[in-house]
């Protein structure tokens, strides 16, 4: 009797679980989000949903529970927390982070690559935009995936080009001109210092540039010819012309009053109000700042107020640009494969281009891949379809080198030194030469 | 050890506890941090073994011969026969036969271009991913980009792919991930240029704060002293509000004081003066609210300690010194100030140790601004450590920078020790002899 009620135990057990339930945390930690970008966490949280029922229509019992964190202090805030949690074994299982933390996190061995788990070839990973997915990539491994992308515009106020005698026409034509290289920064300067003159804007108002280092001050470098890594090699460049030109061109802005000698460190909240209500003539953004100055700004007629081009050229040997800094979703590496593996697919679910795009336009950012532009909400959203149209396909990225942030830091220091004054142009590069020299070494290339 | 010892001990134990854990536990870690060139790229706990495709290029460099870096360059993948075995002995014959016909001898530089050709299959194709995926892996002959957790496993996979004896010590060294001893800080710091602007700057911030907080508390506890004792402690409180306000708040009111349309700007504006940045202007303009933000929170302590040993200093003194028919003035000159010794030359000493390694009033403030005219070293330490826009931390090179702190602070210490005759502080008042 006894046995058989064992047996019949064990029978029923074996009946009653036929799958095993496989219960599943995935953390997810966003850096450099605010409110609207809350679809970061909500899209892998969408997808999550999605992997769960797909694996009950296989039989299996999957409940994964997803938690996001997007409140860091600032990137550095956010940078070290996934670093020491990573050194301590704790990482968050998905990082939405900036694309150059690829190299240093993947020789540190915090990350692993996607394409351990996911098809690249399949969809929704075949309707990225491969320029994106490249950027997602590092030492011929597929690390990441593009959340958002977005691209770094020059914008003016129309009503100053008006003033300044610019045709209704002439300024519909601007991104065209740009981009063609007709007109350049030397035009753009000569502008702000008219609109200055005139009194259209206040001295300093002319040109009025990002407050802070970032991916911005990249393009200006190569607006004057320069190019940040060598395609043969990959190694870093640093173009002394180039770089002594760029500095030059802030330089004769200060000088020509058009822009404020101590205008790095303005506060941010003071720059947005500025540039969204037409107090400058000439200023530079990221596709980003449409929300904020519709929003918050409240700028009511964005397209009838402000026009956009790429960063004109600075010189013959420059040429219009613009630096996309897609933000990217990568996997850290977890004791058990099996989170990774489920950490990664989710991250491919997030990138289907519905999802996509509830982010892209709640957020102001651009698509990550061609099917968006199809969808009702992205096609139906002004901004993302222009900005997508004159934009996204001339940007580039700023390369994936573990010292690309020795690079830019000393770049931007040397501008910050030759615009307030404190050395020439010459003295400038001079010295971010003697920098980068002796902390890149063999990984940079001067010409 | 008696009763008495040990009761002093244990007494003791919290106090030591502390300074093993605040202070000699993280000058050591800066001690080894800085011989070091650990960076976010190499991690903190160490390392693992790899040979990617960017470490190729360095290799030769490294003492790696080209025959050898040629070897680990080869194709990522191959369709050959002992490949194929592998891959027939998981997937089948039938599978591993297919291949064969398909793409026999075919070599693929990438996982993406074996799984595309494993997608070719068609009698019975391989229909997971993950099943997909552990496939091209028996098809990798290339040990490019791959980790190794040990020396050994390293060692093994270099010597299957024939790497010659020769270049192995070199390759192994190379292809190590972690961190490793070096002085290269050191030679860094001594080549930068930027170095002695740091230093300079150091300089001027400690000796300009130290003297405006010095001089200010003591006027602030001189003129206090004379007031009555209620009026008096109003005041000290009020003087005491900038070392209780929480540091970002009280830059940031700073900040509204000088924005050019700060408080500054707009009381000066109907004078006729432009509206500036009065806080970002120029060098001399950040210096001076530099000095001025880190001032008066520093003069609030010295205030409280010179106004608690003025108080100690009998009023008997003054009395006479009143009846001898000396001024405010004189009293201070001649009566208070000879008395007040110890505690300047105390204040001095603890601030100036404290200044030299303080840097957050700055970096809410100016960040080092403008042209990197305000970065001091203690600044520059922790941009190099802890803050970095492109996200590689360079721990190693910014520890170089707090060890020179470290070794300043510890010097001007026994300095200070010395000076200040520390036995004769200690020792038993004559009285009692």
């Amino acid at each position: 009797m006894k046995q058989m009620t064992c047996a019949l135990a064990l029978l029923a057990a074996t009946a009653a679980t036929p799958v095993l339930a496989e219960d599943i945390n995935i953390t997810v930690w966003a850096g450099g989000s605010n409110d609207s970008d809350h679809y970061r966490i909500d899209n892998i949280k969408i997808a999550a949903d999605i992997l769960s029922r797909e694996a009950a229509i296989r039989g299996e019992e999957l409940n994964i529970t997803v938690e996001g964190k997007r409140d860091f202090d600032g990137w550095d805030g956010f940078k070290q927390a996934v670093t020491l949690g990573a050194e301590a074994g704790n990482a968050p299982n998905i990082v939405v982070t900036s694309h150059l933390d690829i190299a240093p996190w993947a020789s540190a061995g915090y990350i692993v690559p996607v394409e351990d788990y996911i098809d690249l070839d399949a969809w929704p990973l075949n309707n990225v935009y491969s320029n994106l997915m490249e950027i997602a990539a590092y030492d011929g491994m597929q690390w990441g995936v593009p959340q958002d992308a977005e691209s770094r515009p020059f914008f003016f106020w129309k009503e100053t080009m008006e003033k300044l005698g610019y045709s209704a026409a002439d300024i519909d034509a601007m991104a065209a001109r740009v981009q063609a290289g007709e007109y350049t920064l030397r035009d753009m300067l000569a502008d702000a210092k008219k609109a200055v003159d005139m009194g259209l804007v206040e001295e300093g108002y002319g040109f009025y540039p990002r407050v802070s280092n970032g991916p911005d001050y990249a393009q200006f470098y190569q607006s004057f010819g320069g190019e940040l890594m060598d395609p043969d090699t990959g190694k870093l460049v640093l173009d002394r012309t180039a770089m002594t030109e760029m500095y030059q061109f802030f330089v004769d802005a200060v000088e020509a009053g058009v822009t404020r000698k101590n205008h790095i460190g303005t506060d941010w909240d003071q720059w947005y109000s500025e540039v969204a209500n037409g107090k400058a003539a000439f200023w530079h953004g990221g596709t980003w700042h449409y929300g904020r100055y519709t929003g918050k700004e409240g700028n009511e007629d964005f397209f009838g107020t402000i026009g956009f081009t790429l960063i004109p050229a600075g010189n013959e040997a420059g040429r219009a640009n613009t630096v996309t800094h897609p933000l990217v979703y990568l996997v850290t590496d977890q004791e058990e494969d099996r989170a990774e593996e489920i950490a990664a697919q989710l991250v491919s679910i997030a990138s289907e281009p519905r999802l996509n795009t509830l982010h892209a336009i709640a957020s102001s950012h651009l698509a990550i891949g061609k099917a968006e532009a199809a969808l009702d909400l992205y096609a139906g959203d002004r901004w993302a379809s222009e900005a997508t149209e004159v934009l996204l396909p001339h940007a580039n990225a700023q390369p994936n080198h573990p010292s690309y942030g020795a690079f830019s830091e000393a770049m931007f220091k040397g501008l910050e030194a030759a615009w307030s004054g404190v050395q020439t142009p010459e003295e400038a590069v001079a010295e971010i030469e003697a920098q980068m020299s002796a902390t890149l070494g063999d990984e940079l290339i001067i010409r | 050890m008696n009763r008495q010892t040990l009761l002093g001990w244990s007494f003791l134990s919290p106090a030591l506890m502390a300074v093993v854990m605040f202070f000699l536990l993280p000058v050591i870690l800066t001690v080894v941090f800085a011989f070091t060139n650990m960076s976010t790229s190499t991690g903190i706990l160490g390392g693992e073994y790899q040979i990617s495709e960017s470490d190729l290029r360095r290799l030769p460099a490294a003492g790696v011969s080209n025959e050898s870096v040629e070897m680990l360059a080869g194709a990522g993948y191959a369709v050959r026969p002992e490949t194929l075995a592998l891959f027939a002995s998981d997937f089948g014959d039938e599978r591993a036969d297919e291949l064969d016909a398909l793409h026999g001898g075919a070599v693929f530089d990438d996982r993406r271009a074996i799984e595309r050709a494993l997608k070719d299959l068609r009698r019975d194709p391989i229909r997971s991913v993950r099943d997909r995926k552990a496939a091209a892996e028996m098809f990798r002959i290339s040990i490019l980009g791959q980790r190794y957790p040990t020396e050994a496993a390293f060692a093994d996979a270099i010597a299957d792919i024939g790497v010659p004896d020769a270049d192995r010590a070199a390759l192994t060294e190379a292809a190590y991930t972690g961190w490793t001893f070096t002085t290269q800080n050191f030679e860094l710091l001594w080549e930068l240029p930027a170095t002695w602007r740091y230093a300079m700057n150091s300089v001027v911030y400690v000796v300009l704060t130290l003297a405006f907080n010095v001089s200010f508390g003591l006027f602030l506890a001189f003129s206090t002293f004379y007031l009555p004792t209620r009026t008096a402690q109003t005041f000290r409180a009020i003087w005491f509000l900038p070392r209780i306000l929480p540091p970002v708040l009280y830059v940031l009111m700073w900040q509204w004081l000088t924005w050019d349309q700060g408080f500054i700007s707009t009381i000066l504006r109907p004078f006729g003066i432009e509206p500036i940045n009065w806080m970002r202007h120029t060098a001399t303009h950040a210096w001076t609210f530099i000095v001025l933000i880190n001032g008066c929170v520093g003069a609030s302590l010295g205030m409280i300690l010179f106004s608690s040993s003025l108080r100690a200093i009998p009023e008997t003194q003054l009395y006479a010194a009143q009846v001898d028919g000396a001024n405010r003035w004189q009293q201070v000159r001649f009566v208070l100030l000879p008395q007040m010794r110890w505690p300047i030359l105390f204040i001095t000493s603890y601030q100036t140790l404290s200044l030299l390694t303080s840097f957050e009033y700055i970096l809410l403030a100016t960040d080092g601004g403008p042209g990197r005219q305000t970065e001091v070293w203690a600044l520059a330490a922790y941009h190099t450590a802890l803050s970095n826009y492109g996200g590689n931390l360079e721990y190693g090179l910014g520890a170089a920078y707090a060890l020179a702190l470290v070794i300043i602070g510890i010097l001007l210490s026994a300095l200070y020790l010395r000076f200040f005759n520390f036995r004769e502080l200690v020792a038993k008042p004559r009285i009692e002899q």
